[in-house]
């Protein structure tokens, strides 16, 4: 969760990047080194803590890497072999998929639904905005781990209280359901979990980003009269652009490397069946101690991400470019 | 994965092998090299009774003047966390490895080559018990234990529901369970619908073969009728519990919650009771065990006969202590009382009088003289019980309400692709 | 701008519904927690702990090593948390007020480490820690933490800086200040809340890692609060009352770090971030 308020803050920013003021010529701090010296930690500390596994991990996904070579320290060089096999099976493939419509899902789901509830914010009364705001802000704050471990104990099939709820409700049949028996109930679970944690950042956010908002702007559209719809798509979402722009982003990263709720959930159970990337990526290479083929399947998650948000990437770049 | 080859021999094996039982080895050189060291041995949650542990660790203290300390490791992921820590600069020095797995880790080169301590001190074992540990002719572990399940009974819930005499059948069983329900306020069984090793014993019971050979390769043959007919069976069984139908038995560890003394009975190890008393001290009196009893009276339940061996790093700084450390755990006097404290089979004749003490261990017996079994006996099998395990999943499936056949069609494919891989 | 009845009812009672939907599941962790066991496993919820007891919060807390653990916990979160601020600090200086070579690659290079998929890569992780003999430290743990934190605390620090309008530190600096000196006078009170809300996620990240804590620290005594949360279920498993309290005492510094900072936190965001 915590990735994305600092995103949006940072992302929403390009338009109120430096306005081409030149300040680095100036003063007495503003020498040529001055920015690599300010930012020669950080990019150090990026490459070796970062860049060392990442290349390591590459490396590995070139050799056969198993229980026996793991204990002698032997190294086994498989050249393309790893990738010939994943590429070449079926499950890899039906696993891309998955977490693509997975992914997809979720990130429609919690933009929409964070949107409305944003909105929803900004029409309430103040107290009811109180406690509302304050909801969102405890499901918001709760640790990944802590969330699912309870979303384990509200969808439990015995004792859990959404079978309880559903069966007096007339879904007779329900009483001791078992949520992760299939896969459709199981990537239900999971989706509603995900959704309740990273709404209240898209909607606290939206909602704060919407009071930023010149009320003539919205006069203005009233008078011409539009309505809730119209004012919207005319006014808010033009405004507000790059706030759902940078949000986007970030949910689909969040939600395609999402691990512990899955891993939690079911382990990517029943029959592997809500295994996305990372998690496939854990199973085969840590579960089945094939940890050469874990590192191929890795650089290829890594590979999809980044083309999931190529998009993105290039258009932050060139607003870059224009802010300059 | 857990403990797995016993030959159905394991007990009829012991009659035949030599009887050269004390030949405690005085030969101990070096003692003074060894005081103030420290041995680090991994064994798994619940393998090591208190009175076991406590004697061992004061002999070797005396023998060696080096302390041991065992770290109790939990069955979930340990295969990941076993083989890293057998790849590290200081792993644990000794380590207790279910007997499915000690091949595969002595391929991969962690383990140390105890042959010459077999024969110093292993002369008398049961051949049965020793073959998992032998690979390649070389002996690469030790038998530590070994067993089968049993029913764990509450002694005062049965006797409230009236029941005096423990079942003969698998119907008197269910009768039983069904007067239980009727009459008190307990859970008649509590089963889990992922204990996968008792599903093996009914597969063993129905004479089914969970693999076949297909063009040269082994593949699944889990849509044969006969282990449907051994998930009827457990289905049947589990028609008496409420347990969750998407966990096996150690999460949580069924010995706890039989420990509350709601449960009317547990498909348990005769070592859970340890499990049971420690978690409820006051359960200690009201357990009992049974034969798991079969169709008929003159047969009983098919189990799975499985075991846990004890292992020396191959990587270890201190594999002459460690050596020291297993003639000390496994000397005749700690063997009898891991048979005594814990119910395990014997593994000597020697021992016989001990399992004579031990109601689990007695009660363990039958079954595996008549009906013991194991997973099918081919190196890739212990791929397929690798986490996530298929056949759990295949439980699971069938218990909420979905065809064997269908259920072993989804398993098919990944039981295939790791018992095809090397 | 007058709203029907109707029109005053449906968005307050939606909010109503909402709210409740939000806060449940928090709601009943605690509740469990309290809760003796056979209220937990009753076949009607138990909506309200009645009768409450602390015997959950004894059982999780008699856990071995679990102060051990909180400590751990606490030492790495604050240290990889506070290591980055100063870190991502300086280097969004540069980046949101300087122009200068290479500044696109380098934007660019944090927002693709930020994407790195950290699960996957523990055995590399494993690998690097295990040839350098710190397994079991926490050493290696904090470093990889802060570097888990660093992309995103940089580029919101970024966001932060450009919003300081650039008059006021050039003021500070015509009034005879060093442009240290205007940084450390100026600009960073002005910084407060965003390196409140930054550290806030921070937070959360260092404080939820599993999966690396899972590999690299096998001593009992060297792991951290997510491992014991995770083996506590297992070995508890459906002891959900002491399952509860465990999840709630792991949740409540980082409930109660975000109550604090949480105004500040969306305050920063839209001062800061959406100016326009």
């Amino acid at each position: 969760m915590a990735v994305q308020l600092d995103e949006a803050a940072a992302d929403t920013g390009p338009g109120t990047g430096p306005d081409g003021a030149p300040a680095a010529r100036r003063g007495p701090g503003g020498r040529r080194a001055a920015p690599y010296l300010l930012l020669l930690p950080a990019l150090l500390a990026t490459a070796v803590f970062l860049g060392w596994p990442l290349v390591r991990n590459l490396v590995l996904s070139f050799q056969n890497l198993n229980m026996k070579e793991l204990i002698q320290h032997l190294t086994d060089w498989r050249g393309p072999g790893n990738y010939q096999e994943v590429l070449g099976s079926e499950q890899f493939w039906r696993v891309t998929g998955r977490t693509i419509v997975f992914t997809a899902v979720n990130v429609v789901l919690i933009m929409l639904l964070g949107t409305l509830l944003g909105l929803l914010l900004a029409r309430l009364g103040k107290t009811m905005r109180l406690v509302l705001s304050a909801a969102l802000v405890l499901a918001w704050a709760m640790p990944s781990i802590a969330a699912t471990t309870v979303f384990q104990w509200l969808f439990d099939s015995r004792y859990g209280v959404v079978n309880w709820v559903l069966d007096h409700l007339g879904g007779h049949g329900m009483a001791r359901y078992d949520w992760v028996g299939t896969q459709l109930s199981t990537f239900f679970v999971i989706t509603v979990l995900i959704v309740w944690q990273s709404l209240p950042f898209v909607a606290l956010n939206l909602y704060a980003a919407t009071t930023t908002i010149p009320k003539e702007l919205y006069e203005a559209a009233r008078m011409d009269g539009a309505g809730t719809w119209k004012v919207f798509t005319s006014v808010t979402f033009p405004f507000l652009r790059p706030f759902f722009m940078a949000t986007t982003f970030l949910e689909v990263i969040w939600v395609f490397k999402a691990f512990p709720q899955i891993f939690a959930i079911n382990q990517g159970g029943p029959d592997r069946l809500t295994e996305t990337l990372p998690i496939y990526a854990f199973t085969e290479g840590v579960g089945n101690l094939h940890f050469g083929m874990g590192a191929a399947i890795s650089v290829l998650t890594i590979a999809v991400l980044l083309v999931l948000t190529a998009y993105y990437l290039r258009l932050t770049l060139k607003q870059e470019e224009d802010a300059l | 994965m857990k403990r797995g080859l016993i030959a159905a021999t394991a007990v009829a094996g012991m009659l035949v092998s030599v009887a050269a039982c004390g030949s405690s080895g005085e030969s101990g050189a070096g003692a003074d090299g060894f005081k103030g060291k420290k041995l680090t041995v991994w064994v798994m949650s619940g393998s090591n009774p208190a009175q076991w542990t406590k004697q061992v660790s004061e002999q070797f203290e005396k023998k060696t003047g080096a302390t041991v300390e065992f770290k109790v490791q939990q069955w979930n992921g340990i295969q990941q966390k076993l083989s890293t820590a057998l790849s590290e600069d200081t792993p644990p020095d000794v380590v207790e490895i279910g007997n499915t797995q000690t091949a595969a880790y002595a391929k991969a080169g962690a383990l140390a080559d105890l042959s010459d301590l077999k024969k110093e001190i292993g002369a008398d074992w049961s051949d049965a018990f020793n073959k998992a540990a032998l690979v390649d002719g070389k002996q690469y572990a030790l038998p530590w234990f070994a067993g089968n399940r049993v029913v764990m009974y509450n002694k005062k819930i049965w006797a409230a529901a009236g029941l005096t005499k423990p079942p003969t059948t698998r119907a008197e069983l269910f009768h039983d369970f069904q007067t239980i329900k009727d009459k008190t306020d307990a859970e008649p069984l509590y089963l889990p619908g992922q204990n996968w090793y008792f599903l093996d014993g009914l597969t063993i019971g129905t004479g089914a073969q969970l693999v076949k050979q297909e063009g040269g390769k082994w593949v699944s043959n889990f849509g044969d009728p006969k282990v449907a007919k051994a998930m009827d069976i457990y289905k049947q069984y589990m028609a008496f519990s409420t347990a969750p139908k998407n966990k096996d038995e150690a999460t949580p560890q069924q010995a706890e919650i039989f420990a509350k003394g709601k449960t009317g009975a547990l498909i348990a190890m005769g070592y859970e009771a340890a499990t049971a008393v420690k978690a409820n001290p006051a359960i200690k009196d009201d357990i009992g065990f049974f034969t798991i009893p079969g169709e008929t009276a003159d047969k009983p339940e098919g189990v799975f006969l499985g075991g846990s061996n004890f292992a020396v790093a191959g990587m270890g700084k201190n594999q002459e202590l460690a050596k020291e450390f297993l003639k000390v755990a496994l000397s005749k006097d700690n063997d009898a009382q891991m048979v005594k404290e814990a119910g395990w089979t014997p593994k000597s004749p020697a021992l016989a009088g001990a399992a004579k003490e031990n109601p689990a261990a007695a009660a363990a017996a039958p079954a595996a003289e008549k009906s013991g079994g194991t997973t099918p006996l081919i190196p890739q099998w212990a791929a397929v019980e690798n986490v996530p395990n298929p056949i759990k999943n295949y439980m699971t499936a069938v218990l909420n309400g979905k065809t064997p056949a269908d259920a072993a069609k989804d398993i098919e494919a990944e039981i295939n692709s790791r018992l095809a891989k090397q | 701008m007058k709203r029907s009845l109707a029109g005053r009812i449906w968005p307050n009672a939606t909010a109503a519904v909402l709210a409740l939907g939000f806060v449940f599941p928090v709601y009943w962790m605690f509740a469990t927690a309290f809760k003796p066991t056979r209220d937990i496993l009753s076949e009607n919820p138990v909506w309200f702990p009645l009768h409450a007891t602390l015997d959950h919060f004894t059982t999780a807390v008699n856990a071995p090593n679990f102060w051990r653990l909180a400590g751990n916990s606490v030492l790495v979160t604050v240290a990889a948390v506070g290591l980055s601020l100063v870190v991502g600090l300086c280097g969004s200086f540069a980046i949101a007020r300087m122009r200068f070579k290479g500044r696109k690659g380098i934007l660019l290079t944090f927002m693709v480490a930020q994407m790195a998929p950290w699960e996957v890569m523990v055995i590399s992780i494993y690998l690097i820690v295990r040839d350098a003999d710190l397994l079991n430290s926490l050493l290696p743990l904090t470093v990889f933490y802060m570097l888990m934190v660093l992309p995103f605390t940089l580029l919101t620090l970024r966001g932060y800086v450009a919003a300081v309008p650039k008059e006021l530190e050039e003021s500070a600096m015509v009034d005879g200040c060093s442009r240290r000196q205007a940084f450390v006078r100026v600009v960073l009170p002005l910084l407060a809340p965003g390196l409140m809300a930054t550290s806030l996620f921070g937070f959360i990240t260092a404080w939820n890692e599993f999966p690396l804590v899972l590999v690299l620290n096998k001593e009992p005594g060297a792991g951290t609060l997510p491992l014991w949360l995770s083996q506590f279920q297992t070995q508890f498993g459906n002891d959900w009352g002491a399952t509860m309290a465990a999840a709630s005492l792991f949740a409540l510094p980082i409930l109660i770090l975000f109550l604090i900072l949480q105004r500040k936190a969306v305050g920063g965001l839209t001062s800061g971030a959406v100016k326009g």
